[in-house]
Parts: structure tokens; sequence; C-alpha cells
């Protein structure tokens, strides 16, 4: 797709117009000291370059809560899937985030297509933004090859003071600002890859290491699965399944049905489940399949840098650091426990 | 259509089984047949409770009935145990791999079913059995908790009669009605003369059994790729999205119930 060069001023007239239009545009603003996706009214509220939003943009093609369908009990039953979606801007998206969004749409869309996310993937506009300058103690994103996003974004915007260096993922993307862009000349691109050489440079220095390499995750969790690190670790959890309600990849889900007061209307809907919660595989007979603490982490981090690595290709961690943020023991940050396995297994 | 809209299900017939469990006969209002395959199962939807994983108990059959065997246990099968004939429920699958009859064609089959595992069990047996010609002999194992707790008691008399059938039972506990064997259905495997190199065997029951059989039949001289199970586990959406059922890396809801021993037993979380 193609590179174009949009003054700040122009594209921030744009998005205002949009609002203004009834669009509705949501981006990360600062909520006391913390950042949280809202829907703005004007781009002066947006936070550019904050921390990363305590949920992620996932919410937003996954929701925290999805009505799957309706349905009225009269003299028989009657059923209807809800798939309703409006337009969305999604505006100042990390790459952490966009990356996360992009695996999400290979596994709601293996197999069974899933109708609820795939309307509202199709109904969301993604305009993502460089992060120049780590954005917490805790990300590590460069680790995880998502400093930049793969693919997965409309528009994706890289700051260089006066103009947004813009790059079209689509052409939804590109038709949104073919009025007042430009293409990027030469001297833009090489000022970009400057731009990035020190980002780079940057990145490297204050982000944590991940000792072993990127692409040796899965083997070295598979050759791992006995280690001492997941029971220790275990120990320490509260099972709270924070470090699942704020992941960009984390999507299992529990259907519960609502019922109205009349008894004759409810809903069925889907909410976040999260594999860290001590219920999670338990069934009716009160078998729990993974009754142990640290059983599950040993599931989380496996279906992150393991199983969903090895068949995407792709960690299903982005090292976006919220995990690690949110565990109130600190017990189940990936690169910290990749890092210690990594140590330990050396030193056997 | 989305992938979580249940169909509406009518119940033609209830029959009760033991205190516990019930024999549900379903028809789904449009007549189409549910086109299943033994061992597969449906996400049964009481509107308004929720939707619960069942295997379907019934043979695969020109007929649009399917049948479904619940034990009352939860929220979904207390509300399904509510029902009537005539009441209507919500339907979603057939689900999961199920088994494939032609991985036991001309093969002796060893068809192992503890407790409610006789549910999905019985749909393998009928379909064993309605085609008995295309195998070689045919052993069924049951064994319940106590002589109360048996499932499908006139149709396990059937099978111990039928002398194209080998017939073993057991119960836990024994109360003075029961003159067979007693004792849990791994100590029954030694019983059986089988042929370990000749046989596919199928074990069907609660997680704490698969151990102990396997291990009975490992004694026996039978080897992984002879030997299948039928998994239990929280499959809540069906269709390989939710997370619940997962085993290790693997989705039980579309690639099992249904395992070759073999393919499964390497990995830790499964038996």
């Amino acid at each position: 797709m193609e590179k174009y060069l949009v003054s700040k001023g122009d594209f921030l007239n744009l998005i205002n117009r949009l609002i203004k239009e009834g669009k509705e545009v949501v981006a990360p603003v600062k909520q006391e000291n913390q950042a949280n996706f809202r829907r703005i009214r004007s781009t002066d509220e947006i936070l550019w370059g904050g921390p990363q939003t305590v949920i992620s943009a996932k919410s937003f093609v996954f929701p925290p809560k999805e009505e799957l369908l309706r349905y009225a009990i009269d003299d028989g039953i009657n059923v209807q899937p809800k798939v309703e979606v409006k337009p969305l801007i999604l505006l100042g998206v990390h790459p952490c985030d966009i990356n996360g969004t992009s695996l999400l749409d290979k596994v709601f869309a293996e197999r069974n297509l899933d109708e609820n996310y795939l309307k509202r993937r199709e109904n969301l506009t993604m305009i993502g933004v460089e992060c120049l300058a780590p954005c917490s103690q805790e990300s590590f994103c460069y680790r995880k090859d998502s400093v930049l996003p793969w693919d997965g974004f409309d528009l994706f915007l890289t700051d260089m003071g006066g103009n947004f260096f813009a790059e079209a993922g689509t052409k939804k993307g590109e038709s949104l600002i073919c009025s007042i862009a430009r293409e990027a000349t030469q001297t833009v691109s090489e000022k970009i890859r400057k731009i990035r050489r020190e980002r780079d440079a940057l990145f490297d220095r204050e982000q944590r290491k991940l000792k072993p390499k990127l692409s040796d995750l899965p083997r070295l969790l598979k050759e791992n699965y006995y280690s001492p690190v997941w029971a220790e670790r275990g120990a320490k959890c509260f099972s709270c399944g924070s470090c699942n309600m704020v992941c960009p990849t984390c999507y299992c889900f529990d259907v519960r049905d609502c019922v109205e007061l009349d008894l004759r209307h409810g809903n069925r809907s889907r909410w976040w489940d999260g594999c860290m919660l001590t219920d999670f595989t338990r069934v009716a007979t009160g078998e729990i399949f993974r009754e142990d603490r640290g059983a599950r982490l040993r599931h989380r981090t496996y279906r992150k840098d393991y199983y969903l690595f090895e068949k995407w290709g792709k960690s299903f961690c982005t090292g976006c650091g919220r995990c690690g943020k949110a565990c109130l023991t600190k017990i189940v940050d990936p690169l910290d426990i990749a890092n210690e396995i990594y140590e330990r297994s050396r030193s056997r | 259509m989305t992938i979580y809209k249940p169909e509406i299900a009518v119940i033609k017939k209830v029959e009760k089984l033991t205190v516990t469990e019930s024999l549900f006969d379903l028809e789904f209002i449009t007549g189409k047949n549910l086109g299943h395959r033994p061992g597969q199962f449906v996400e049964l939807s009481i509107f308004g409770v929720g939707e619960a994983p069942i295997s379907i108990s019934s043979a695969p059959l020109e007929d649009p009935t399917f049948q479904l065997c619940v034990r009352k246990i939860g929220n979904v099968t207390t509300a399904m145990h509510g029902k009537k004939e005539g009441d209507k429920v919500g339907i979603r699958g057939p689900f999961g791999n199920g088994f494939d009859l032609g991985d036991f064609k001309g093969w002796d089959v060893l068809l192992i079913g503890a407790g409610l595992g006789l549910a999905p069990l019985r749909s393998l047996i009928w379909a064993v059995l309605n085609t008995r010609q295309e195998y070689g002999k045919v052993f069924i194992i049951h064994g319940a908790r106590s002589p109360q707790l048996l499932l499908f008691k006139d149709e396990l008399r059937e099978w111990e009669s039928r002398a194209d059938v080998e017939f073993y039972s057991t119960v836990d506990v024994a109360d003075e009605s029961w003159h067979g064997h007693v004792g849990v259905i791994s100590t029954l495997i030694p019983q059986v003369n089988f042929d370990p190199e000749n046989t596919q065997a199928v074990i069907v029951g609660p997680p704490v059994v698969y151990k102990f059989i396997i291990r009975e039949l490992k004694n026996r001289g039978m080897g992984d790729k002879n030997i299948w199970v039928d998994l239990e586990r929280k499959m809540k959406c069906g269709v390989g999205k939710c997370g619940h059922c997962q085993i290790n890396n693997v989705y039980v809801c579309q690639d099992g119930p249904v395992f070759r021993y073999d393919r499964i037993k390497n990995l830790p979380e499964a038996i």
C-alpha cells in the first residue's frame, strides 16, 4: 500500500469533521493517571504517546460482554441472532494492539466463522500510531517483533513534527485521507528510516531483554513443561484472571443467559473468561480439569508463546506489558517467565 | 445464521432411566435429520438457563428422532429434567469428530462403557450391531456404581442374551438383586477373552477410569493404536473458540472428543 504525508492539522480537522458528522471515534484519553479508550468529541482529548490503555483495543472487536442472540418464548420459541454493529473509528492504537487484533482475526475466522467478531472487524477503521518511546516500564514490544504492526490496520501514523507519515494498510484507510495527503517522497522515507533506527536503539536500550531468541520460545517452553517455575509462580497466583482480561490476544469466553423479569424474553451473551480462573475448566460433576494454579499459568504462557505461536507463526504475546502490570503478585509476565526458564535450563 | 444460534427441537418422549438420568427423544421442528456420527455431541439449550454439551445417545438413523441421555447434575440438565413431552428446547450441532466406523470394520471390537459413558457408547454399540456382519467379535463391557444406576436395562439384557455379542457387566457396590461381578470396571478386563492383535477397543467413561482401563488393556498386549477414548471436557461453544475444552493445544470440541490413544498419550493433560 501507499505511503503518504499528511499535515497534522489537516488530519485532525478531518477527524473532527467526521465526529461532527456523527461518526463514532474512539481514542486513548487520560483518566486520572491511566489511559483508556473512550469515545471522543474532539481530537483535543486524545492522549498521544501515553501509556498503554488499561484494557486493550480488543474490546472493540470482541467486547467484554456481547449479545449473541435474543429469544422470546410464547407458544413457540423465537430465536434471533444478534449481530448489530455500528461503524467505528479507532484512533491512536499502538502497534501491540494492532498486532493483537490481527492475531484475533486469524482465530475468529478459523474453521467456524464468528460472524459477531467479523462484522465488528469489518465496521472498524483501525488507525494506529507509532510509539517513538516505550510506553511503560512493563512493555517489551521490541522483544516481540511488535514495535510496528504486521498488518491489520487501515492507517498507520508516525509523528514527524508538523506532519504524520501515514501508511495505508487498506483501501479504506487510503480513501479516508486521499483528499488531504500527498505521496511520501524519497526524502520523507529516508527520514522515517532514521526515526525508526533511533526508535529501535531507544527501545533496545530501555526495554527489558528477552534472553532466549524469540523464535526459540516454542521449543524452550515445550522442553520445560515440568519446570519448577510453574509451581513456584503458580503458588503465588490469586487466580484473579486480570492477566487474561487486559491481554490483547486472550479470547476465551463464557456464554450466559440473561432473562428479563417477564421470564419470556432474554438474551444469550458471551463474556470474557480467563484460563487462569479456577472454574474455567470445571464441568457440572465438579471435576476441574486444570485445577492447579501452576498448570493454569503454564497453559496461559503456552497459549501465547508455544501452542498458538507454533500454529500461526507469530507469538500471541505482543509485548504490551499489560499482564505484568496488572498482576498483583508479579508472576505472569511472559518475558520474565521465558527468561527464568531460559536461565534455569542453562544452569542445569 | 450465526454459529451460536440453536435450532428448535421438540421433546417427543421422556423416559426415566434412573433417579438422575432420563432419556429424551427429540426432533427438530423443521423435520431435518441431525445427521450425526456416534461419539458426537450437541449443545443443548434451555432458554433462560444456558447451554450444555450432551452426547448423542442414539445410533445414526434415517429417522429424524435423536436421543439424549441427560443426567440431572448442573443448571441446564436440571432444567431439562423439568421438561416434558411437547416442550421445546434448542440444539446446536452435531459437534466434534465422533467415531469413524471405518476404523472398526473388519476388526473385533471391545466396547467399554463406564457409568454414564454408556450414553454416548450406546450410539456406537447400535451402529455396530445394526451392521453386525461388518465386524468380527463384539464385546460389550459395562460397569455402574450400583445396580440402581444401571442405564438402558432392557438393552443391557438384550445385549447379554445375543449370541453375537459377548457381554460383561459389573457394579462397584452390589445389593441383594445383583448376582454378577462386583468391582470397578477395570477388574473385568482380565476376564474378557479378546485377541489384542485383532481388536479395536473403545473406552467411554468418567475421567477417572481411563488410565486404569488402558493399563489393563496394555497388560493384555494391546497396542496404543488399537485403543480409542471419548473424553469429557467443558465444551462451551462447540466451535473451537471459547477455550474451555482444551487439552494442551487440542480443542476437544473440534479435534475430539474421540481420540486414538497413541495420538494423545503424549498430551499430559489428556488422561
